[in-house]
């Protein structure tokens, strides 16, 4: 008898109860759509906030003190501490290798740039250009059968280029497969190194003072001085110009390179860097992530070190790479935490009070679907209901109200949160069913709590009047 | 005129018939109402408060010597940096000038010495270019011979506070005492700060700069006409935007403004929804009154203006209920969020009444039904 009152209750006034529900997933999805959206906002900001580029910088412990000017260095090219390249892979075994975006290591050096390989009436001179060996657009093979590509265009995504990027093996050996038919008179069947040619991407301001175009070369030594670097060891590098680099800042200055190329020009430093830039996905830091790890309990080690914390993950890159002093870019990284920090305060009171409004305007409507079955009510006491069975009766359609009107809100909100979403981050959400819970809970929470007022008076109603109509 | 008077007074007994459903409604419209203002209000505030966080991320624009940017020898007079504009209807901007040169520095007390990049700025280039380094302890500005030391120039001159300094370049000398030290993770880490007088003493180059840096506040797009703007009034100077930074801040700034302008939207729009699902039901109630009074001979137009006025008054109240409790709100979101109270806006106040307003009269919208109600079916008791 329950149940086919509660299924009479729906079917005889569908369009009420259609009405009730509607407003009832109306609500819930604008409330699902908040939430994911809040949810999710936090991992895509700090995605975007790597735009800002690299929040760490690897140096040499060893190393003596760099004079740098203008994101020049004047030291010595042989003066300082240099890190070893291979250790560079052990980067991708730290416990948060996931968060790291992306790396660059760097080798820089100043060298004399000609456009022509000899002295002649074409060929113009820059003294003193800053020559920078990077990575850009490296695959880096992991055992998983995954592939990590970084480099300095990804630590620092604010570099155009007009053009290419150096390709990422170009300056050195390929190997290639030798096969009989090719074979040179004598060797037998194997591989071989191929040289691939130097390329390399030229500063927007050096480009236009040697008014240097894409596909031009550019020498570091004419034949004058080519003999007496060679002598010294310093080989003559031509290579060709794939792209001008704008980046607004010193770089556009400079020739960018790849790292191989530059360790063969900066004699015997070969498989050898200066510096490491890292971009990693952080936590911003709290008043926990900012103890010093030393004085903290194993347990709260532990919880520091599982952590993303920007100097946990310092400490673990500090751990791989030996001889190396990993520093925080307090700049990027300080500036970053204190915005996201807020950023996701406000969001989250955002969410909370669109919440409330959802909670509130729910509440109304299914106090007033109470409000005026007061006829109904006062029908079912009259025939001998207590305030008990009618208040359970009405409680149990609520309940299957809010089911059905949070169920359908929900599948509305991850539609909408999937188009919020697509238009302000260009990805969606991520699905997730935490939200659900919460979703079909608050609908419940809030339909009983708005039902509860007038129900406790319905309860009171005395049946006669009201069947009277009074 | 006996016609008004009579229609207010059915009004009047409307309210006064059902105080439950009334407060009801008013709950719905005012909740409605108050996370507008709320939201309206914070938008506008947070947008403007973001471009100020985005500050600290240090000097935004910079301005070097023209065609070489790398160069030692080349300066720029020190009157550039004033004639910087300081004000912006957005804030003040930063001005900072700075003369940076090699020279040995060694620490007589413990016997070690090094080259290092001297930095000269003026005194506020201390404290306002990089706020937020930690360790940091804001120096004395009484005397002009104190020095902040970068933490890895502290590091191999094991130099303690207050020890002295002594900075020389050619045949020049100045000392100063270590007032601080900081680390950034940046290039001031392998710096000693000086006031700029005393760097230009050691450089023999008499108020020349090397460069200038700025902290410009406002949307990326002012910043851009600023640096468009500062480039006419000083041609002897290169004047360049951190691309680093202007461009990384103008893609926050536009998902979190896109993020917060969604929500408001939704918001509206939910509330909508939930007044016009009230007034559906305050519509079904209805159907006995309207019966009588169509069957005492009221126009259908005149019934519908008696609600539409009921709806127009509803909203109303709950708007500037509403909208008042929204904006104190809002001030103590923005406390919450941003440590200050957002200011409140007078604009969103009319706006948000008038929402409200809408709101309730599109909500009201159902009770257009009430029009094809026949009296006999009502007092039949058909449904």
């Amino acid at each position: 008898m329950f149940l086919r009152l509660v299924a009479d209750s729906f079917s005889r006034r569908p369009r009420h109860k259609l009405l009730t529900g509607a407003a009832l997933a109306l609500g819930m999805a604008v409330a699902t759509a908040a939430i994911s959206v809040s949810l999710d906002v936090g991992d895509r900001l700090a995605r975007e906030f790597r735009s800002l580029g690299a929040n760490l910088v690897v140096t040499p412990k060893a190393d003596s003190l760099p004079l740098e000017i203008g994101g020049v260095d004047y030291r010595p090219v042989n003066a300082g501490a240099y890190l070893p390249e291979s250790d560079l892979p052990k980067l991708r075994t730290i416990f948060w290798r996931n968060n790291i975006v992306a790396f660059a290591p760097v080798l820089e050096l100043t060298a004399s740039i000609f456009t022509a390989p000899d002295s002649t009436t074409h060929s113009s001179e820059a003294a003193n250009v800053r020559l920078i060996g990077t990575w850009a657009g490296l695959p880096m093979y992991s055992s998983d059968g995954t592939t990590f590509t970084t480099g300095i265009d990804r630590t620092n995504p604010w570099f155009q280029v007009q053009g290419r990027w150096f390709a990422p093996d170009a300056g050195t050996l390929k190997r290639v497969n030798v096969f009989p038919p090719d074979l040179p008179p004598g060797a037998s069947a194997g591989h071989t190194f191929v040289p691939v040619p130097d390329e390399c991407v030229v500063g927007a301001n050096l480009a236009k003072r040697l008014s240097l175009r894409t596909g031009d070369h550019i020498y570091t030594a004419d034949r004058s001085t080519a003999e007496m670097q060679n002598y010294f060891g310093r080989p003559n590098l031509p290579c060709t110009v794939t792209g001008i680099l704008s980046a607004g800042a010193a770089e556009d200055d400079a020739v960018l390179m790849p790292l191989a190329s530059a360790q063969r020009l900066a004699r015997a430093k070969v498989g050898e860097y200066r510096k490491l830039y890292v971009s990693v996905l952080t936590k911003p830091e709290d008043d926990f992530g900012r103890r010093d790890p030393k004085t903290l309990a194993p347990a709260d080690y532990d919880r520091w070190y599982c952590t993303p914390y920007i100097s946990s993950i310092a400490l673990q890159i500090s751990q791989v790479l030996p001889g190396a002093d990993v520093r925080v870019i307090r700049r990027v990284a300080d500036g970053e935490g204190a915005i996201l920090t807020r950023v996701r305060t406000l969001l989250w009171l955002v969410t909370f009070a669109s919440l409330l409004a959802a909670a509130l305007a729910v509440g109304a409507s299914s106090a007033a679907s109470v409000i005026e079955r007061r006829t109904e009510i006062g029908l079912m006491k009259a025939l001998g209901a207590g305030s008990g069975t009618v208040g359970f009766l009405l409680v149990a359609e609520q309940l299957l109200l809010a089911l059905l009107g949070g169920g359908l809100g929900y599948s509305l909100g991850i539609l909408l949160a999937r188009l919020v979403g697509q238009k302000i981050f260009g990805a969606a959400p991520e699905f997730s069913f935490l939200v659900l819970a919460v979703i079909i809970g608050l609908a419940a929470v809030v339909t009983l709590l708005g039902s509860a007022i007038p129900l406790r008076r319905a309860s009171r109603y005395e049946p006669a009047p009201i069947l009277r109509g009074e | 005129m006996p016609d008004r008077k009579m229609f207010w007074r059915i009004i009047r007994r409307i309210f006064a018939s059902n105080r439950a459903r009334l407060f009801v409604i008013l709950l719905a419209l005012g909740a409605g109402a108050a996370v507008t203002a709320a939201l309206l209000n914070l938008q506008v505030d947070a947008k403007r408060r973001l471009t100020t966080e985005f500050r600290a991320f240090g000097p935004n624009v910079v301005l070097v010597p023209k065609n070489s940017p790398s160069a030692d020898s080349r300066t720029l007079p020190e009157s550039a940096s004033r004639s910087v504009p300081a004000h912006l209807p957005t804030g003040e901007v930063r001005v900072s000038a700075a003369l940076y040169l090699i020279a040995d520095v060694s620490v007589p007390s413990s016997g070690k010495a090094t080259s290092a990049v001297i930095g000269g700025s003026n005194p506020s280039a201390f404290v306002t270019a990089f706020p937020r380094s930690s360790n940091y302890t804001e120096p004395n500005h009484s005397a002009e011979n104190v020095c902040v030391l970068g933490a890895r120039v502290a590091r191999q001159l094991n130099a303690q506070q207050d020890a002295e300094l002594i900075l020389s370049a050619s045949n020049r000398r100045e000392s100063c005492h270590v007032a601080s030290f900081r680390e950034t993770g940046g290039p001031e880490d392998d710096r000693v700060e000086i006031s700029l007088p005393a760097a230009q003493r050691l450089a023999d180059l008499p108020s020349r700069i090397s460069a200038i840096e700025l902290r410009v506040p406002g949307t990326p797009a002012a910043i851009q006409s600023y640096v468009a703007d500062l480039q006419r009034r000083i041609p002897e100077a290169d004047v360049r935007p951190i691309r680093q930074f202007t461009e990384g801040e103008a893609k926050i700034y536009d998902r979190i403004s896109g993020i917060l302008s969604a929500t408001v939207a939704l918001v509206l729009v939910l509330t909508s929804l939930c007044v016009m699902a009230a007034m559906t039901n305050v519509a079904m109630e209805r159907r006995n009154d309207v019966g009588l009074m169509k069957a005492i001979g009221g126009a259908t137009r005149r019934v519908l203006r008696l609600f539409l006025a009921e709806a127009a008054l509803l909203g109303l109240t709950g708007g500037v209920l509403g909208a008042a409790i929204g904006i104190v709100l809002s001030m103590w979101l923005g406390k919450a969020v941003f440590g200050i109270a957002a200011r409140p806006r007078l604009i969103v106040y009319p706006v948000t009444v008038a929402l409200t307003i809408i709101v309730a009269i599109a909500g009201a919208y159902p009770l257009r039904r009430l029009a094809n109600i026949r009296p006999a079916s009502v007092f039949r008791g058909e449904a």
